[in-house]
């Protein structure tokens, strides 16, 4: 290992540092660098210490907590393909890796392509490659469905990360979640493949796919499967949004389990919990916004409970903590309105970018027919919303740093 | 007479605190001045090399303010003029003759000196060479004569590994710290602040108001007291200087010599566990030998004149400096840790909850380096910087604002309050290396170059 390492250092180091035949691939050869050992870099001035926590951990770490969503999305995939193929002989395993047919590849081409389009922006800004690309690669295919085409895949995570990140100037600069945006235009660009029933479950192709990963008994001529939302949605006036939803077969605890259709990774509430857990326990995202989405979820929520029945739809009379386990709200919350860049920076904008958050997929919800998933919307438009939040907070912190002042000194 | 707990901030871990003992260092052969010490300074030489001088003697003066001068701490002969960028001098480098001539100002007692005006006061000091030892905010640089300061603050608390413990360096020095404090009381029409750390063993009086400061780095910062006693609104100038500073300026009134020691702490990690401690030493003396015995010898170390946080970095070969009290040793770390990024962070030390050893080992002290832990990337906003920062500033926005330039809204989110060693811990948390230390250092300089 050394003798790598310091054929490394001698032989291949100076090819792309300054002056180097390979000069303008540095931020290449420094992402493998740094990859593999930590910099040998120094202070250069005070203070002479620095915490040895870096940008390559925070955003790992990221991942890791997005690691039991995947998974499970990966199972759920493949056990719900098995079930409704009628699939014979069906087991957790062939569940599992059913699934990752679905899933890896769309996991795969996120990280490619958008790992091509760092890389490049990169090279032509001269700059090092920022860890951010890989938390919005792994973000993206979670908030999709998995039967979506790759190629769509390729050119949402391509928008996300062009038009929500580097026109901006990257990692630091934008202004929306990269991962939400390339979902966003996915969303409005291909509606087919990303909502609607029948998206959310994989139909076994013709002739039969038979092999190691299960025998398919009866080919189904496209398997649909509505989301809790949609079902919620289309409740008729004057009934009940509850019953609706049983007779699709949602209860709260499939609900909670994730059992059910949806995205690859938001459908369990407890893989969700398990990350967010994580991030919390290590301090990487914030709670104040996790809790005031959360609070905003179950204010609105109650409120539109407490409004008469004939006013909205049936949705509006459905308990509030539906809303919690329904759709992509939690997931949203925990790992997307947390990302550090797009998200309001002082401690008080937090408290009121998460609960707007929270009210805003309320209302997108109950009360626009349109779309039935109203986190996405919510908190993009948060996003939006986030630096004139901070602007009103920066403006009184202001104001009361001029009177604290102003009265000491006249004390 | 108010105490004040510090809620916000953070103490660094780390190995090598001096222990209170103090132990007279024999006087060595070579003294130096560093007229670079003297931030935007531009210095006239008055003497060459070659020239013999007697202590007090005066080496250099201020082109833009000639009564301001500086004098020599020792009697003999220039044995060099080093010079730097744009020939202006760095080192002034003089070997001590054989007999010692000293230069003698008026002695003064500790009434007579409350019967000076402000203006006697303020020649006297600018005279003697003792001038630049106050310290004006904002922009923390040497006071100008000409305002009159809104309050004094004398700074005799520690709370950031390690700086000197001036309790143990206020034992015998009493008297001249009595008439030091009414000298300052001669330059303000407000009043002299006394702020120490609780629990520290120095006893009040009745020349200044006193203040105790609890809680972690950086409770002993000027700029934290400050905030708390007597906050800087734009227009308002303060002075500031380290307590041992005052007993200087005292011993100057009393003896009518310039004052000849001042004690340093010596701490660190890089320093032998035998040599942590404070030592008695002549001003400008070289300290060659005492880093000689003292720095571990296992890796290369980097001195730093001042403490972890903040500081100068040096070579060993330097001398007692005009500013300062501690001399702080740690290794110059380049080692690179394989996957740094993914393991459990048990032998890392880091005040997130991202290492395991923030978790399991609380009460460890760390033999830290210099590593930077990381590589430079693009400034997120997460609310890091601020965790520690007691000031009620937004330090991220004012971060922004410093890189945008915009000058009006550094000044409104309370820049002036500011040096930039108040944002050393935001440097030190930041996981994207940011140097907010030398973004707020050009904020500052941009500020004082336009006007308020």
């Amino acid at each position: 290992m050394k003798f790598l390492f310091d054929f490394m250092d001698k032989n291949i180091a100076p090819l792309f540092e300054k002056g180097g035949k390979l000069e303008r691939l540095y931020p290449l050869f420094e992402a493998g660098d740094t990859f593999t050992r930590t910099p040998a870099e120094v202070t250069p001035s005070s203070p002479h210490v620095r915490d040895s926590i870096d940008q390559k951990r925070l955003m790992v770490f990221v991942v890791y907590a997005l690691l039991p969503c995947l998974f499970f999305g990966m199972w759920n995939a493949g056990h719900l393909f098995n079930i409704n193929n009628n699939v014979e002989n069906a087991t957790s395993l062939t569940d599992m890796l059913r699934g990752a047919t679905m899933v890896l590849p769309i996991v795969m081409v996120s990280y490619m392509v958008g790992g091509v389009w760092d890389l490049l922006f990169a090279l032509v800004r001269r700059h090092e490659i920022n860890e951010g690309f890989l938390v919005t690669g792994m973000l993206f295919p979670l908030v999709l469905p998995p039967t979506l085409p790759l190629w769509q895949v390729a050119i949402g995570i391509s928008f996300g990360i062009i038009i929500g990140k580097e026109i901006f100037g990257g990692v630091g600069y934008n202004i929306l979640n990269p991962a939400l945006t390339g979902r966003a235009f996915l969303f409005f660009a291909y509606p087919a493949q990303i909502s609607g029933d029948k998206v959310w479950i994989g139909s076994a192709k013709t002739p039969l796919d038979n092999n190691f990963l299960g025998t398919v008994a009866e080919n189904v001529d496209g398997v649909t499967a509505a989301t809790p939302l949609a079902v919620a949605a289309a409740a008729e006036q004057g009934s009940s949004a509850i019953a609706a939803l049983g007779e699709a077969g949602f209860t709260l605890w499939n609900m909670t389990v994730g059992t059910i259709s949806g995205c690859i990774g938001s459908t369990s509430v407890i893989a969700i919990l398990i990350g967010m857990v994580f991030l919390l326990i290590t301090g990487i995202a914030s709670w104040r916004v996790m809790l005031s989405g959360i609070i905003g979820v179950v204010a609105i929520g109650a409120l539109f409970n407490a409004l008469p029945a004939e006013t909205f739809s049936a949705f509006s009379q459905l308990p509030f903590y539906y809303h919690l386990v329904m759709g992509g709200f939690l997931f949203g919350i925990v790992f997307m309105a947390t990302d550090p860049v797009s998200c309001a920076a002082t401690n008080t904008g937090k408290w009121i970018y998460g609960f707007l958050i929270g009210g805003l997929t309320v209302v997108i919800r109950v009360a626009n027919p349109a779309y039935p998933e109203g986190a996405m919307l919510a908190i993009l438009f948060m996003n939006v919303m986030a630096p004139l939040v901070d602007h009103f907070v920066v403006q009184s912190h202001i104001k009361k740093r001029t009177a604290y002042a102003r009265a000491l000194n006249h004390a | 007479m108010a105490e004040f707990k510090i809620k916000k901030g953070f103490d660094i871990k780390v190995l090598g605190k001096p222990n209170p003992e103090i132990e007279e260092y024999a006087k060595p052969q070579l003294f130096a001045v560093y007229p670079n010490e003297f931030e935007g300074l531009k210095p006239r030489l008055k003497v060459a090399a070659g020239d013999r001088v007697k202590r007090g003697d005066i080496l250099f003066e201020n082109k833009k303010n000639e009564k301001m001068l500086f004098r020599s701490p020792c009697s003999g002969t220039i044995k060099a003029i080093n010079l730097g960028a744009r020939r202006a001098p760095i080192e002034i480098l003089i070997e001590a003759g054989a007999q010692e001539e000293s230069v003698t100002f008026e002695t003064y007692t500790k009434d007579s000196v409350a019967a000076l005006s402000r203006e006697q006061m303020v020649d006297h000091l600018l005279n003697t060479g003792l001038w630049p030892l106050i310290k004006q905010r904002p922009f923390a640089k040497i006071a100008n004569p000409e305002t009159t300061p809104k309050a004094v603050f004398v700074n005799a608390a520690s709370s950031a590994p390690f700086q000197a413990d001036f309790s143990a360096i206020l034992k015998g020095d009493e008297a001249a710290f009595e008439t030091g404090l009414a000298a300052l009381a001669r330059l303000t029409d407000g009043k002299v602040h006394l702020c120490k750390s609780a629990g520290s063993d120095i006893p009040d009086f009745a020349g200044a108001v006193s203040h105790t400061f609890s809680g972690p780095y950086p409770s002993g910062n000027t700029s934290v007291h400050i905030n708390r006693v007597s906050p800087i609104q734009p227009n308002d100038t303060v002075y500031t200087l380290p307590a041992q500073d005052v007993i200087l300026v005292g011993k100057l009134l009393l003896t009518g010599e310039l004052p000849r020691t001042k004690v340093i702490a010596l701490g660190g990690p890089g320093i032998k566990e035998a040599n942590r401690k404070h030592y008695r030493v002549a001003l400008g003396a070289s300290l060659t030998k005492l880093f000689s015995e003292a720095l571990e010898t296992d890796t290369k170390q980097r001195v730093i004149s001042g403490h972890i946080l903040w500081g100068d970095i040096v070579t060993a070969e330097t001398c007692v400096r005009y500013y300062g009290s501690e001399f702080f040793a740690l290794e110059e770390d380049r080692s690179r840790h394989l996957m740094g990024w993914t393991m459990p962070g048990l032998l890392q030390y880091s005040s997130h909850r991202v290492n395991l050893s923030t978790l399991l080992c609380k009460s460890k002290k760390w033999k830290l380096g210099t590593s930077l832990n990381g590589s430079h990337r693009a400034m997120v906003v997460t609310g890091w910087m601020d965790r520690h920062q007691p000031l009620n500033i937004l330090t991220d926005f004012l971060v922004r604002s410093a890189l945008a330039h915009d000058t009006d809204e550094m000044i409104q989110l309370g820049i002036l309050e500011t040096t930039p060693e108040d944002f050393a811990l935001a440097s030190f948390v930041d996981p994207h290396k940011t140097d907010v230390c030398k973004i707020i250092k050009q904020g500052l300089d941009e500020i004082e170059e336009e006007g308020i």
